[in-house]
């Protein structure tokens, strides 16, 4: 199915975007709702979103990464600006929805990437499960609640391991954030 | 947690670079890892297969389903409220929860091999099937919910394959059939199922996301140690309380009449060991009146795995001069140290005219009592259980076989000194020249490990080796040929 729709949006079919709100729509909404709580802004969104695919699905890089995690991306950042022209109403410079999302200065930049990488040693370090919960808070912008919930806990358990985690990463990226 | 002191403005300032340190693109694992639906419904899965697939060694059969009842509890609960076909797999497994824990409790007592609680088992395991096979039908319904809740066709393939393929073993298990062919077939069959359903649960992922996971109060790890400690503490209670039976000790309150006391001097004068003349009823001692001959056997055995000859049995056969050709027979024990293990017991009796029935026919029950002692005093009770049992025995040289035997069923107690006692019965000669032959099988419980538990008489019914699990059985025969004039003492002590 996934190759299906790949296909006919490449093709700029309209018969792709139908398959996609079908087999992927349940995806999209899952992701923009811990960021748009309005229903209404999550249907504005959720439009943006499709357009944003048809727009962009030639940037979709299998090696870069699977087709539910550029969905996932695609989704989340189109929220995230979203909600962020909703609390501003003026020209917040806007993620772009697709990769990368930022025009930083070339200094920025170079602190970012050194901070990824960082970051990213530093969660390999985690359990898969710590892991996991640590996007959920951090990439996916979950509530708590829902983290709970989904995850068999109370929310006071997994505030626990959130700051667990926190307290570990603050430990193994102290020479990043001074700098 | 009381070492959060971190200032809430550098928190946020924290919090902002974990959020804009991470990578454009999750990692697929997290993609695939972060949705409501997968977790949950693996669980179900795996719930499943566990709860069906019956692997019978090292307690699989008990761990696996144990394992998988948790899980379908622990899936179904996070989806109950989806839609009321997964609320009624949860409680279906509610319901099969609510048997299954206390029935794994019950196996750790011996009342699960009483035949009301077997009856019991046998209904609750229809109904068991009957609420599995209704769990399969709402989780096929409950999926096909959720499929179409976001317009997608509904796909249930592979739960229907697996309802038409519990029936069939359903349908197997009721006619008791056990052929290979098929049950292998079932088995691959069985593996088709379970992979087509993890697919489906693959394919449900996209209508999956719509899922509202229930919130918690209380969170799957911890009422996992709840169950935990429960069958814990449950299974502890059962061995300590349950892994004996109920006697009915009294003080036993010695004859001393002048016939007892003359009928005893007579029986000594004639072999009789005093030490079990002791221990007889005076109905079993009355049975002894008129006594011609006395025949006796003694061996010491060892039952307990460490130490020395821990149990004496004393095998005595009377010869009575009216009627011609009437024999009492009492097969006597003694435990001559501590017990180490206070569980169940058994004996088991071949008497005379079991094997040898055109020489010897029985005359009336079999009898006896058990007795010990405490602080100068002798305690007597009857045997939980004497007479005849009829059980099913597998063996590897002889096949299947149906027997009937004399059992007695009993407990010691812990704080009894010499504990011992005795079955007795009578047989009558109707032919002369056959031996007498006569069999006392002791089983002892040397342990509490045991799972499921049964009685040292069970264990004897299921097994004819004398080492079985927790148990170990000694054998003594009084064995003689009663028509010849010197066949008085085959053995001393051994």
């Amino acid at each position: 199915m996934e190759q299906e729709i790949i296909a006919l949006l490449r093709r700029r079919e309209e018969a792709g975007i139908e398959l996609l709100v079908r087999h992927y729509g349940a995806l999209m909404r899952y992701i923009v709702t811990p960021i748009l709580p309005r229903e209404q802004d999550r249907e504005e969104c959720l439009s943006e979103i499709t357009a944003k695919i048809w727009e962009k699905i030639d940037q979709f890089d299998l090696q870069k990464g699977s087709w539910s995690a550029w969905l996932t991306a695609v989704s989340r950042n189109t929220a995230l600006n979203h909600a962020r022209r909703q609390a501003a109403h003026d020209d917040v410079e806007e993620l772009t929805e697709a990769v990368p999302s930022d025009q930083p200065t070339p200094e920025e930049q170079v602190m970012r990437q050194e901070l990824q990488a960082a970051l990213s040693a530093a969660l390999m370090q985690l359990s898969f499960q710590d892991r996991t919960l640590f996007y959920r808070k951090y990439y996916y912008l979950q509530p708590t609640a829902q983290i709970a919930a989904e995850l068999g806990m109370t929310e006071r358990a997994v505030e626990g391991k959130l700051y667990r985690i926190k307290k570990r990463l603050r430990g193994r990226l102290g020479g990043v954030i001074h700098d | 947690m009381t070492d959060r002191n971190w200032d809430p403005a550098e928190e946020r300032k924290f919090d902002a670079m974990l959020e804009s340190g991470l990578p454009e693109l999750p990692p697929k694992e997290i993609v695939e890892e972060v949705t409501p639906w997968r977790g949950a419904f693996n669980r179900v899965l795996v719930g499943i297969v566990f709860g069906t697939v019956t692997l019978n060694f090292l307690w699989l059969d008990y761990i696996l389903p144990a394992i998988g009842a948790v899980l379908s509890l622990l899936g179904y609960r996070a989806l109950r409220r989806e839609n009321r076909w997964f609320g009624g797999c949860f409680w279906l497994t509610v319901l099969s929860s609510a048997y299954f824990f206390p029935a794994l409790i019950l196996n750790t007592t011996i009342l699960a091999g009483l035949p009301m609680i077997q009856t019991l088992q046998n209904r609750m395991a229809i109904v068991g099937f009957a609420l599995r096979l209704a769990e399969f039908v709402c989780l096929w319904r409950g999926m096909g919910r959720v499929q179409q809740k976001v317009g997608l066709a509904a796909e249930g393939n592979g739960v229907k394959s697996l309802i038409f393929w519990y029936l069939l073993v359903g349908a197997l298990a009721a006619v008791g059939y056990s052929g290979w062919i098929i049950f292998i077939g079932v088995l691959v069959s069985y593996y088709f199922i379970i992979r087509s359903i993890y697919r489906l649960s693959k394919a449900m992922d996209e209508a999956g996301y719509t899922i509202q996971a229930v919130p918690v109060k209380v969170s799957d790890s911890r009422l996992i140690k709840i169950i935990g400690a429960a069958l814990l503490a449950g299974g502890v209670l059962g061995y300590l309380l349950g892994g004996s039976y109920p006697m009915d000790w009294q003080e036993a309150q010695p004859d001393q009449s002048s016939d007892t006391a003359e009928l005893k001097t007579q029986l000594a004068e004639l072999g009789f060991p005093e030490y079990v003349l002791d221990d007889l009823s005076a109905e079993d001692l009355a049975a002894c009146k008129g006594a011609l001959k006395v025949v006796y056997d003694v061996q010491d055995k060892k039952v307990e795995r460490a130490g020395t000859k821990d149990l004496r049995v004393t095998g005595v056969a009377v010869q009575l001069a009216e009627p011609e050709g009437q024999w009492v027979v009492f097969h006597h024990f003694l435990w001559t140290r501590d017990i180490n293990f206070y569980g169940t017991e058994a004996i088991q009796l071949w008497p005379v005219y079991r094997d040898i029935d055109e020489g010897w026919a029985a005359d009336g029950e079999v009898t006896g009592r058990l007795l010990y002692d405490r602080g100068g005093k002798t305690f007597a009770a009857p045997y939980y259980f004497l007479g005849n049992q009829t059980y099913t025995q597998d063996s590897i040289f002889w096949g299947q076989q149906s027997k009937t035997d004399v059992f007695a069923a009993f407990s010691l107690p812990r704080a009894g000194e010499h504990c011992r006692g005795y079955v007795t019965y009578q047989t009558r000669n109707i032919q002369s020249g056959y031996l007498f032959n006569s069999w006392f099988n002791y089983t002892h419980q040397r342990t509490w490990l045991q799972y499921p538990v049964i009685t040292a008489m069970e264990s004897r019914m299921k097994n004819c080796w004398n080492t079985a699990g927790a148990f170990y059985t000694v054998q003594d025969a009084l064995q003689f040929y009663p028509f010849k004039e010197d066949g008085g003492r085959i053995h001393e002590i051994g």
